[in-house]
């Protein structure tokens, strides 16, 4: 059973270009002719690659999205940003304290955030921006972190904020001051460490490197399942 | 949404939910038997995809030659190399580093920071942008022994029954007896585990383990570890040099037999370089979009396998390269995500596989191939779901999870998945998912020995490229810890070999002519090349008018 | 009583004792402060152009969030926006006064407001903590006074934001009486004296330090002379410059006597017989709890 493929006119770069309705913005560039080497990557969302903008018929809008995620629609007009400027301080993490002083020395420019939420507006993972930006301002570093915690670093916020702060180092460094500095540590991680370092299952491992297969395959099946 | 037909299966899985909720409720994780060995042998040799008869074939030249490899892995290794030995003046070389590490994952980056922190020059190279992986896509864990009910050794038994007790002894104790110190060592670098108030690890269970072992980031965890350990390599290495957009084609060898470098590839310039390296540490990761058996796949847009290609030719063995790994759960609907990752850890909280009519079939943490011989069996017998394009699935029924746990579950642990759902108009609290086994994992590789070294002197493997560890199945959150334990361990041992003194003969690509002879002698088309650096998904109609030769991954089809 | 409350970055990091000592009493009071939830900058750090909308976008977001903790009913105080920081009261009247006085702006500001469902409609009152105490009624608190700060000797100091340019002052610009009201309503003598509205030097403390100490010093000095034991401000950054200032002020002058100064938040904890542990004495330069334990609390 043959279904006719139903086609929509998009532009690449200002051509139009008639590809699969249904595509992605991936889809209709390879459709059309393309092997992207830049502004593609997981092509899953996971990655940030090809975050693009582009705008809809009919819409003044400029809107921002994964092309890997973003289903192309009749009219569309679309480019692929194959990277964002943006620079990145030097640090040593170790050297850094949990602080509002490490993002005024940092990331200075964070302080000329006026709260117009342009870059929660652009983001495609609908992370809340400008409250993480605002979090930081205000030495909240743990918020910040949580806030942030699902950027995949892809730079349409910093692409499109009119005070050019570069949110997504900013987000990067509040994550791993919180992971290092302001999480608790494991009570159960120290211990084990330390039995591991004592040799305490040295032998067990041994006994396991030396046994047979029937016996290995004996022990495997026969082990206590205890999964909470 | 769904269209109005699939909606009559979901009512289905509705009508049974109650029913399936008690048992959860009462018999915790457990609600259907886990096979037995006999059980498990069965299925295998029915339904997975690596025991159908035109999966293998065999190898015809080089190291593993006479062995059975998969179909699309000889594919690559019967082709003619990019170049010849005589495009290159190997006396000018571009760049002189002690450690060359190919591709910047989780493994790669791993290996840097450590090589970087011995104080050796490090080189670290990526065809894309550093941490562009399936190290960054990774959802659901990474396993780590480090809880009071745990031990290593119950970690050690899991790997290798999940392996199906192939797997390289030495490196599952590696594995192992690392997991904690990986840890650790991640969380100093600042990673973000879930935990909870009191700073214990939120742990869950994955298919195949017999303790709660998975520490997670949300489910953006291989995010979660990547960007840290890519932060780390920007904001403060010290001796390490990257270069992005840039492959490696080929390894160099010395006129003693030992690696002495590599032909690097921009991408976009198109521009050969010559690398000397003292040493070489392949991270490419695996070989996803060689798409085997047509299947469709999770991997990112770099996993061509290039790796294997590369240290196949400079004389590293293959090892375990019969077996694939494929995700139970890969999106069957919408046809925009096909073949994207549904993370395990969906059924590690409480989702349970259903068929057609509602009805579970398999326990649902079963080893992932076992798991996805089932979800196989259910479909190929006629107790799946079509989609409107044709493709079958079962469903994964994700509203038991805030069932069982409460509301709002699934927007704090499976933030990424919600997400992706919600881009189309699914809300997975609501409805549940269809899905089906997709290409996700390269179970073997180039063989290493505990120190992530080859046969090949000097030349390391780590992550996904190497083979050994996880036998002919990897469970779930063993990658995540594979990569950073063997990354370490790669990077150090490197190091430490250049410390002790390493002395290059003559550059060479002597080997790359000798394999380009026995490519020719079996006939191959010329048009066969590789390593592929990306997959190529113009339509052939398109192609068809381009007449180019410029594009990356022309195989023949 | 119910508001909801803009604590501002300050209130959050070295002024801590401000914001502690401010909910406390005002739980003693029955004024619940409720924290508005989302909040941002007051604005302050992107000046009040009048050629720049923009800069009006994080005040009003403010506000916006207020309305919609009015719509959730977790508040029940009609419109009304609590401040602390005096600075951060400043900068959110100033833009409230703007969107009421002139639709046409308060409209284009709306129209930017990405992802906001709530419009703004300029029905917010920004009050000081100040003013509530004041609509609370002195008298009011006097009869709830436990610790009389009895001959304590008390310096008001106004700075600029709390009380100029008039438009946006919670009291005369020239001769303001609501601090030395507060103080008599607790039992304190307010002490009058010049440098009460003179400038601290503000920002000029980031990169002109000298400047700062000189006027400090001359701030402190009138003070002393007019027999003050300590001052009181409700400005994190007038506190920070006449506090931390005194350190520099000592080393240039051996008989310089320190001053402490406290935010008027801290008196009023202790006079309604809170536990003055509580509330942060300790990030004080000047430590001030030796002196008002020697005349108040052993009393």
């Amino acid at each position: 059973m043959a279904v006719e493929q139903k086609m929509v006119t998009v532009y690449i770069m200002g051509e139009p270009q008639l590809v699969p309705e249904g595509s992605t913005i991936i889809m209709a560039w390879e459709y059309a002719g393309f092997q992207l080497k830049k502004g593609l990557g997981c092509r899953e969302g996971f990655c940030g690659a090809c975050a693009t903008v582009y705008r809809e018929k009919g819409d003044y809008k400029l809107k921002g999205g994964l092309a890997c995620q973003t289903v192309v629609s009749e009219g569309m007009s679309l480019v692929q940003i194959p990277y964002v400027p943006a620079e990145r301080p030097r640090y040593n993490l170790a050297e850094l304290k949990p602080d509002i002083n490490t993002f005024k020395e940092l990331f200075p420019t964070i302080f000329r955030c006026v709260a117009c939420n342009t870059c929660s507006k652009a983001c495609p993972q609908d992370i809340k921006v400008m409250d993480y930006i605002q979090q930081l301002k205000r030495g909240d570093i743990a918020a910040a972190a949580s806030t942030s915690f699902d950027c995949i670093r892809c730079g349409l916020c910093a692409l499109r904020c009119p005070a050019d702060i570069v949110q997504f180092n900013a987000a990067t460094l509040a994550q791993r001051l919180y992971g290092k500095y302001l999480a608790k540590p494991s009570p159960e991680l120290a211990d084990r460490l330390q039995e591991i370092a004592d040799g305490k299952y040295d032998a067990e491992i041994e006994e396991l490197n030396n046994m047979g297969h029937d016996d290995l395959v004996k022990k495997y099946y026969s082990r206590e399942m205890k999964i909470r | 949404m769904y269209p109005e037909y699939m909606m009559e299966s979901i009512k289905k899985v509705e009508a049974t939910r109650a029913k399936r909720l008690a048992i959860a409720r009462k018999q915790g994780k457990q609600v259907f038997p886990p096979m037995d060995e006999q059980e498990r042998e069965n299925i295998l040799e029915t339904f997975h995809p690596d025991y159908k008869k035109d999966a293998l074939r065999e190898m015809r030249l080089g190291v593993n030659k006479g062995e059975m490899i998969i179909n699309e892995v000889v594919d690559i290794m019967e082709s003619y190399p990019r170049n010849k030995a005589s495009d290159f003046d190997l006396s000018k070389v571009d760049y002189e580093t002690d450690v060359l590490v190919i591709g910047a994952g989780s493994a790669g980056l791993s290996a840097a920071i450590e090589a970087d922190k011995k104080g050796v020059k490090t080189l670290l190279v990526t065809k894309l942008r550093l941490g562009d992986s399936n190290s960054m896509m990774a959802q659901g864990g990474i396993q780590a022994a480090d809880q009071r009910d745990d031990s290593p050794t119950l970690h050690y038994l899991d790997v290798i029954g999940g392996g199906h007790f192939d797997n390289k002894k030495e490196l599952v104790e590696a594995l192992v007896m690392d997991g904690p110190k990986s840890i650790k060592w991640l969380e100093d670098l600042g990673v973000m585990f879930d935990k909870d108030d009191d700073g214990r690890m939120t742990v869950k269970p994955g298919g195949g383990t017999c303790r709660n072992r998975m520490h997670s980031t949300r489910d953006y965890t291989g995010a979660g570890i990547c960007r840290v350990l890519r932060d780390e390599v920007y904001s403060n290495a010290q001796n390490v040099k990257y270069l992005e957009y840039t492959s490696a084609t080929e390894l160099i060898l010395d006129d003693k037999g030992q690696v002495a470098g590599a032909i690097l590839y921009h991408i976009e310039l198109k521009e050969y370089f010559i690398v000397k390296a003292k040493t070489v540490i392949i991270a490419t990761g695996g070989f996803g979009r060689l798409h085997i058996r047509g299947f469709e796949t999770t991997n990112h847009y770099g996993a061509t396998g290039d790796g294997l290609v590369l240290g196949y030719r400079a004389g590293a063995n293959l090892m375990f390269m019969d077996s694939v790994q494929y995700h139970p759960t890969g999106a069957v609907f919408p046809e925009q995500i096909v073949g994207f990752l549904c993370t395990e850890k969906i059924r590690s909280i409480g989702a349970q596989p259903v068929n057609e009519a509602g009805e579970l079939f398999v326990y649902p943490l079963e080893p992932r191939d076992v798991e996805a011989s089932a979800f196989i069996r259910e479909c190929e017998e006629g107790r799946g779901v079509t989609t409107p394009s044709g493709l079958k699935g079962i469903w994964l029924d994700s509203p038991l999870i805030e069932e069982l746990s409460g509301e709002g579950t699934i927007e704090t642990t499976l933030p990424a998945m919600l997400r992706q759902y919600e881009r189309f108009d699914i809300d997975i609290r609501k409805y549940p998912m269809l899905v089906f086994p997709t290409l996700h994992y390269q179970n073997g590789g180039l063989e290493i020995n505990k120190n992530a070294e080859t046969t090949v002197p000097g030349l390391y493997v780590a992550g996904e490229a190497s083979g050994g560890i996880h036998g002919r199945n990897r469970l779930m959150g063993n990658s995540q810890l594979d990569i950073i334990v063997f990354g370490r361990r790669a990077g150090i041992h490197a190091a430490e070999k250049v410390i002790a003194g390493i002395e290059l003969g003559e550059l060479s690509l002597k080997h790359v002519d000798d394999y380009a002879k026995e490519v020719e002698k079996l006939g191959v088309p010329k048009e066969k090349i590789s390593p592929l650096i990306l997959p190529d998904y113009i339509p052939d109609h398109v192609k068809a008018k381009q007449m180019t030769e410029e594009y990356l991954g022309t195989l023949v089809k | 009583m119910k508001i909801p409350y803009f604590p501002g970055c300050s209130l959050k990091t070295y002024a801590s004792s401000f914001e502690k000592s401010a909910i406390a009493s005002g739980a003693e009071l029955g004024i619940e402060f409720v924290e508005i939830p989302r909040w941002n900058c007051c604005g302050v750090v992107s000046s009040l152009t009048s050629d720049d909308l923009m800069h009006h976008l994080a005040p009003v977001r403010n506000m916006i969030r207020v309305l919609e903790m009015q719509n959730d009913k977790i508040v029940d105080t009609d419109n009304k926006m609590l401040t602390l920081c005096s600075m951060c009261m400043n900068t959110l009247k100033r833009s409230n006064l703007k969107m009421q006085e002139h639709a046409d702006e308060l409209e284009t500001i709306n129209d930017f407001m990405y992802k906001e469902d709530q419009k703004y409609d300029g029905s917010v009152q920004v009050m000081h903590y100040l003013e509530i105490l004041k609509e609370y009624g002195f008298a009011k608190i006097a009869e709830k006074v436990k610790v009389s700060l009895k001959g304590l000797k008390v310096a008001p100091y106004y700075g600029c934001m709390l009380i100029r340019p008039k438009e946006v002052g919670i009291d005369d610009a020239e001769e303001p009486t609501i601090f030395e009201d507060f103080l008599k309503a607790l039992g304190a003598e307010p002490v009058d004296w010049r440098s009460k509205k003179t400038c601290c030097g503000s920002y000029l403390t980031v990169n002109k330090e000298n400047i700062v100490v000189k006027l400090t010093g001359k701030i402190l000095e009138d003070a002393r002379r007019n027999g003050a034991d300590l001052i009181i401000t409700s400005c994190p950054l007038c506190a920070f410059n006449l506090d931390s200032r005194q350190e520099l002020l000592q080393i240039r002058n051996p008989n310089f006597e320190p001053i402490p100064v406290l935010y008027f938040s801290q008196l009023l904890a202790i006079a309604l017989g809170l536990d003055i542990n509580k509330f942060g004495f300790e990030n004080n330069k000047v430590d001030g709890m030796p002196l008002l334990k020697n005349k108040i609390l052993n009393k």
